[in-house]
């Protein structure tokens, strides 16, 4: 990922503060065809003899008096830049970057002039112009302007991109299968048991560079994505010693300072985003659980050692925080200037809390009479969810430069902690209404802990780099000690029924990665143009561990003495002990844990690419790349045979899956005009079934009453990708592109119900599968308009995508078994997840000299297939949630070092909502969360 | 200061997180024991007696083994039987015909499936116990589509399915150590067929519940091959105990479950004891179930569902302090057909429970269709009743395919029968009754009478009971 790594570094204009007499200009050059440091470029002084050469990796750095200055760049073959207005101030370090661009055949010279300013804004823009793929950027600008504190918030203005759940992102509409997300362009572990990217709400921006959207492939990528790769890069280090300092608090009206918040006892280390283990397991999981009839005082020992807490509490909450502190330097190492030792370093810590009144989760079911259109109520449940989550960081990074390599070391750790207390009312329609109260107690603690060693190194006239990256990663989820305690209330009276006692419940998921990478290129030339070869092996193993732990507490006593109060059941009076052999204990009846439902496996993959850029004509580059992937997945479980079975199926690390694949792509760019491209590509990319898919494990999920079994034959899916894209670029960062897209996918995996049992489903490959799509973004000044609206810019962009999945032969039976009086059904539907549009739009103000940034966001996405329904059970739609949101930023003080960022996001207050649709019926609630509006405040500081 | 804690505070993180895993807790071993000398654990004598501990007699020989050709333990013949019993664990398919003896003891490890075409027999008095377990872990004995069970026990040698915790020996009727209130201990017996059902959807079959999906032993409904009288074998004196694991909420397995099951199959003299969920439950099928026992269950007594026309009769229900419904009937998910779809209950007794929260009579729901009569009820709380749960079921009463005919009742008199009407999940009435002059309960009055305790003319033979467990254990004095 060489592009995104380019990004770091051209950052925009900083200044800082060092403690010398002098100022300092730094900066670094990039082609803007390839994306390439230029190494050994000139760098002076207009009308001076002052200046010096870049370094392998594009890098100058020149001490100059105080001063306003025009700096030329050039370089042998490419056109000459100068930049003006370049402002040297007493004791600090200006960064100037810039692209340089190739010298078109027969021309001599041509030195372009442009202001330090436009140069800054232009930047990005440049990079998209440029890239070989189809990409888009946000950088830590980016998250300034939209106040976005985590980058699930942030990535939604990408066009294309949408975010679920606030955590798991789409791009165009593809979701988790289709969609990767890599750290500094090595894969990550997930953090999630039934999907196979990682969630992107765990990634707080200020450890954040930068983040990048891929939308085609290329030979160098991974071959195991489709929509998209979204790329999230750590913050480099500096060029001179820097310490930052940020705090904000958000407020919500409906939600903090609430004293009706609800919470529970946890562990004294929950502020810091982890249990103390106080939540852990607390016997050992072969601990044999005596029965009450073995009088076993063993019995009352287990139950004391659980936690007797299992009713959510009352409590107030406060307003949400979140403090940030980032340091970096560079030191000259030895006597040679070029020897450069860098480091950074940078935690954040943010607690929020979230409280939901009258959160609903409902079940409805069409009726099994099919001339009757309106659904029935299968399960309701309302009630109060207060949630606090604790988010630290941690990043380190060091850096060591010669003249022609670089090293750098990068450990990231993040940490979260998630605890959620709800009451709700449920009713469960068994023909009559059931009704229960509900006390839900849940702790979700995920971390990952990353380390990445990189070095690049080049010969002496640079035309060959040679990068590498050695990555290890450890991710985990752990659910610690969920808690559902339900009473059945009839007429007054609260009452346990033996098929609903309470559950305690541990999940945990381990994923340990390790990444090496190898890449080269060779810049040289064909028929006297630049043209450049990359070749490159990648190596990646990733082994995962899940397993579910499980109690339940029995009661023979009669359960009305608990008074409907959770926490009655546990009190020690009320305890089953050998003197008082009528009480609550935990059921030794339960199994603690199933073979079915616990798996390990790993996944290996080695690749190898060639790709090859070059110029047909003046006008069309071409990229044309082959990628190999092996991949193959060894399968460790067993199935829910007893072990004296000899049908018992064991999977003792054997390979389930073993693919060698060629991954052709192209990519072509036809530069009409100047200011035109028009973009072509091509490339073939897999999705592959994840852990939990290509298993034997049959799982049941309390919630939906559901029981996923994996199918160990699955086989991975073959997308074909096909791109079109014109875009013009103008002055001022103007843009306008539109793009068309193709995929066709070859043995889609959908999960897929029984027709023999509706709750139970597996995924399966089925029918092909089709995504159309146009794109379409703008970003435009105003200025055009009026002149007093030049501080003014627009932009917006807007998906239009059509998928289509051709029904399973189950699935059209079951929805034709289901099929209401006059309803008729299709060949097939959207695919799950696929939103058929999307709409990002902004407004902003950028004031050039009162250094205020105001900006207006709009956001929506179209009514989006949640869950597919299987006849009779309906489809769920999330509906459309229109987030406007408001953000105002300003510099101020010595040399605009401290700023002030004031945001308030979801304007309209929308609710976030999912409906089920069904023929004839009116829509019925499945989830319903109403976030509010909230408030925030920031500051920072640069010194 | 703050920078100080913060990158403290990080390093804290770093390292806590990364060491507090792992540190499993140690097991704890058991303390009370039938040899430590304490009188402990429920033991009548020091490391003897009660439920727990061997029996406090002095003579037997401490050197006795099962390999020492002296008949000095408990055995019943020369190191055979009683604790020299062998006990044989089985699991997974039977695959050829098999017949298990009464002179073992039979362990059910996780799902015992009859293959297709194969006969399981089991001899009078032979004692099967089912490993605990839940989820899918739960051991059920499932005689599945197309094979057989032949478990004719008698009065006097009953065959017993229990738990693996119960003491029973090999050659005895019951254990010491466990109660009717010991449930879930293990699965239950399931057993399934080709004969008629009225599914959701009308497909012809359905997996049952408790069974993964993709296990298609699970199966049960004609399929391809409709057989109304498929035999899936006998089951008579046959005694179901403790059982009723947990799969899920609301999903577990009944003590006996008959799927689709033939007319051809012979159930009677059967008896369930504290299971978790139903104690019989009829999916579909158009087998005939009489001389049936069940007693605190954890849920509904007899449960009837998807189009079963069968006929039970002479059951008897003992209410526990967790039971729900004596009766929970509802009629056809798929196309109704009042001939093929249509229950008789007869000659039933069944005694409420004073304590349990919803120990209510019966529950007439979802399109039942049927007749239920000559029924005794006694025992049960004021406010418990007999209701048609919606229009749909009143409708069937209105329709004459819903009937009740002589019900005697202790206790309590002809206005437990109600009709109610389906409510939204906010509790707000969403109909109005339909049956009208006379009201459900008014006509109701003609075929209920209020008799004295046991003073009832019709109900259970419930002499044909004394055999149970349940009559003895509970002192039901059948």
């Amino acid at each position: 990922m060489k592009i995104s790594f380019k990004l770091v570094v051209l950052a925009f204009l900083i200044i800082q503060s060092v403690f010398s007499q002098e100022g300092e200009v730094t900066g670094k050059i990039i082609d803007a065809d390839f994306q390439d440091p230029v190494a050994f470029a000139n760098v002076i002084v207009k009308g001076t003899t002052t200046g010096t050469t870049t370094d392998f990796d594009g890098v100058y750095t020149l001490s100059l008096e105080p001063g306003t200055y025009t700096l030329e760049f050039s370089f042998l073959g490419y056109k000459s830049v100068e930049i003006t207005d370049v402002v040297i101030k007493d004791g600090e370090v200006s960064n100037v970057n810039l692209t340089m661009e190739v010298l078109a055949e027969g021309l001599d010279e041509v030195v372009v002039s442009v202001s330090v300013k436009k140069n800054t804004e232009t930047a990005v823009l440049g990079i998209q112009k440029k890239a070989v793929n189809v990409l888009d950027g946000l950088s830590a600008e980016t998250f300034k302007k939209t106040g976005s504190s985590n980058v699930a918030s942030a990535i939604k203005a990408v066009p294309g991109v949408s975010v679920q759940g606030g955590k798991y992102v789409y791009v165009r509409g593809l979701g988790d299968r289709y969609t990767k997300s890599i750290l500094n362009g090595v894969d990550i572990p997930g953090l999630d048991p039934d999907r196979n990217t990682i969630q992107l709400d765990i990634f707080p921006t200020n450890i954040i560079d930068n983040v990048l959207v891929l939308k085609s492939a290329s030979a160098e990528l991974p071959a195991d994505f489709t929509g998209g790769i979204v790329n999230i890069i750590t913050k480099d280090y500096p060029s001179k010693k820097e310490h930052t300092i940020s705090i904000s608090g958000t407020y919500n009206p409906n939600m903090h300072f609430n004293s009706d918040f609800l919470n529970y006892e946890g562990s004294k280390t929950d502020f810091l985003g982890f249990d103390s283990g106080r939540r852990d397991v607390p016997i050992n999981v072969n601990q044999d659980i005596p029965s009450t009839s073995a009088f076993d005082s063993r019995l009352t020992t287990i139950t004391n050692s659980f936690s007797p807490t299992l009713a959510a509490m009352k409590s107030s909450n406060g307003m949400d925080y979140s403090v940030g502190f980032t340091t970096g330097n560079q030191y000259i190492v030895g006597k040679e200037e070029t020897n450069r030792l860098g480091f950074l370093a940078s935690v954040s810590y943010k607690n929020s809390t979230t409280y939901y009144d009258d959160a609903q989760n409902n079940f409805y079911r069409r009726n099994s009479d099919t001339s009757i259109n309106e659904l029935e109520t299968f399960r309701t449940q309302r009630g109060n969810i207060g949630t606090n989550n604790v988010l630290v960081s941690g990043l380190i990074g060091t850096s060591f430069k010669t003249e022609r390599s670089k090293y750098k070391l990068n450990l990231l750790h993040l940490q979260n902690g998630e605890s959620t207390a709800g009451i709700f009312s449920q009713t469960l329609n068994f023909t009559d209404f059931v009704n229960f109260s509900k006390d839900n107690l849940e702790y979700t603690q995920r971390s990952i802990t990353n380390a990445l060693l990189s070095g690049t190194h080049t010969n002496e006239d640079a035309t060959w780099t040679t990068e590498w990256a050695l990555s290890p990663t450890l991710s985990r989820i752990e659910d610690k000690d969920i808690r559902t305690t339900s009473f059945q209330v009839e007429d007054g009276v609260s009452s346990i029924p033996q098929n609903n006692q309470p559950k305690r419940i541990w999940r945990d998921l381990e994923e340990v990665n390790g990444v090496a990478k190898l890449d080269l290129t060779k810049r040289y030339q064909i028929n006297e143009k630049d043209a450049k070869l990359k070749f490159g092996a990648y190596g990646s193993y990733k082994a995962r561990d899940f397993g579910i732990i499980n109690f339940e507490i029995e009661s023979n006593a009669s359960t009305l003495i608990y008074d409907g109060m959770a926490d009655n059941i546990l009190k020690d009076e009320n305890l089953w002990t050998t003197a008082n052999p009528v009480g609550s204990f935990i059921d030794p009846d339960i199994s603690i844990s199933e073979p079915a439902n616990s798996y390990e496996a790993v996944q290996q993959n080695i690749a190898g690419y060639v790709s090859n850029e070059f110029k047909l004509g003046t006008k069309l580059r071409t990229v044309l790349g082959l990628r190999m992937e092996k991949f193959e997945t060894k399968y460790t479980g067993e199935d829910n045979r007893d072990a004296s079975d000899p049908q018992k199926v064991i999977y003792d690390n054997e390979s389930i899956i073993d693919e060698f694949d060629f991954f052709p792509t192209a990519n072509l760019i036809y530069e009409l005009t100047e200011q035109v491209n028009l973009r072509g590509s091509f490339a073939r990319t897999t999705a592959r079934p994840s852990f939990k898919e290509a298993s034997i494990a049959k799982i049941f999920d309390p919630l939906s009453n559901n029981t996923f079994i994996g199918n160990i034959d699955l086989l991975p899916t073959y997308i074909n990708n096909f791109d079109v894209r014109a875009e013009w670029f103008g002055e001022n960062a103007e843009m306008i592109a539109i793009s068309g897209f193709y995929k066709k996918f070859k043995d889609p995996i959908e999960l897929t119900y029984f027709e023999s049992s509706t709750d139970n489903f597996q995924p399966q490959n089925l029918g092909d599968a089709d995504v159309l799509g146009v794109e379409i973004e703008v970003r435009k000044n105003l200025g055009f308009v009026a002149a007093a609206l030049n501080n003014f810019s627009f932009n917006v962009n807007t998906s239009i995508i059509k998928s289509t999945q051709i029904y399973s032969e189950q699935e059209r039976n079951l929805r034709t078994l289901g099929l209401r009086d006059g309803e008729t059904l299709g060949e097939d539907r959207e695919l799950q997840g696929q939103s058929p549009f999307l709409i990002n739009a902004g407004l902003s103000y950028e004031g050039e000299e009162n250094n205020l940034q105001i900006r207006l966001s709009y956001n929506v996405q179209g009514k989006t297939l949640q869950v597919v329904g299987n006849g009779f059970a309906p489809d769920v739609y999330t509906m459309p949630y229109n987030n406007l949101n408001f953000n105002l930023s300003k510099a101020f003080g010595e040399n605009n070092n401290q700023s002030i960022n004031f945001k308030v996001t979801n304007l309209l207050g929308d609710d976030v909502l999912s409906e089920y649709e069904s023929f004839g019926a009116t829509n019925k609630i499945f989830s319903l969360r109403s976030p509010g509006t909230a408030f925030s405040l920031g500051y920072s500081i640069k010194f | 200061m703050k920078k100080l804690f913060l990158s403290l505070l990080a390093t804290t993180a770093l390292v806590v997180s990364s060491c507090s895993d792992d540190d499993e807790p140690e097991i704890i071993e058991a303390q009370a024991t039938c040899n430590d000398g304490i009188q402990n654990q429920g033991e009548t004598g020091i490391d003897c007696g009660g439920p727990n501990c061997q029996a406090c007699v002095t003579d037997v020989d401490p050197t006795a083994t099962c390999s020492d050709g002296i008949q000095n333990q408990d055995e019943t013949g020369v190191d055979e039987g009683g604790v020299c019993s062998e006990i044989i664990t089985v699991s997974g398919e039977i695959a050829e015909d098999t017949t298990w003896e009464a002179s073992k003891m039979y362990l059910l490890a996780g799902k015992v499936v009859v293959g297709t075409g194969v006969t399981l027999t089991i001899e009078p008095g032979t004692i099967i116990k089912g490993k605990p377990g839940s989820g899918s872990l739960a051991s059920a004995l499932i005689v599945q589509r197309d094979s057989k069970i032949m478990a004719e026990g008698t009065a006097e040698a009953p065959i017993i399915f229990t738990a693996e915790e119960d003491n029973i020996a090999i050659g005895s009727t019951a254990g010491t150590n466990l109660d009717q209130n010991q449930r879930g201990k293990w699965g239950g017996l399931i057993i399934l067929g080709r004969a008629n059902g009225s599914f959701k959807g009308d497909v012809t079959e359905v997996q049952i519940e408790g069974i993964p999906a993709d296990d298609t032993f699970g199966l049960y409904g004609p399929g391809d091959a409709q057989n109304d009288a498929d035999n899936s074998g006998i089951l008579n004196y046959v005694s179901i105990r403790h059982g009723g694991a947990l799969i899920g909420e609301g999903n577990e397995i009944n003590g006996l479950t008959l799927g689709s099951v033939g007319s051809g199959t012979v159930i009677s003299n059967i008896e369930v004891v504290g299971n978790v969920d139903d104690g019989v439950e009829f999916f579909g099928g158009t087998v005939d179930a009489s001389n049936i026992m069940v007693w605190a269950q954890g849920d509904d007594a007899i449960d009837v569902d998807q189009g079963y026309s069968g006929t039970i009769s002479n059951a008897v229900v003992v209410a526990g302090d967790v039971s729900d419904h004596a009766f929970e009937i509802d009629g056809p998910e798929g196309t109704a057909d009042p001939e093929t779809d249509s229950f008789i209950i007869e000659n039933v007794t069944i005694f409420g429970s004073s304590v349990a929260p919803n120990g209510e009579y019966a529950d007439y729901r979802s399109n039942a269709m049927g007749i239920t009569k000559n029924i005794y009820a006694s025992g049960f709380q004021e406010g418990k009743d007999v209701e048609l749960d919606a229009n749909d079921v009143a409708q069937n009463y209105i329709d004459d395919i819903l009937n009740f005919e002589f019900w005697e009742v202790t206790g309590a008199d002809y206005t437990i029968f109600s009709e109610k009407v389906a409510k939204d999940e906010n509790d707000v009435e969403i109909e109005s009754t339909i049956i009208a002059d006379p009201t459900f309960t008014e006509a109701a009055e003609d075929w209920t009478t209020t008799v004295e305790q046991d003073a009832n003319t019709v109900g259970a033979t419930l002499t044909d009971f004394s055999w149970t467990y349940s009559n003895t254990k509970g002192s039901l004095g059948f």
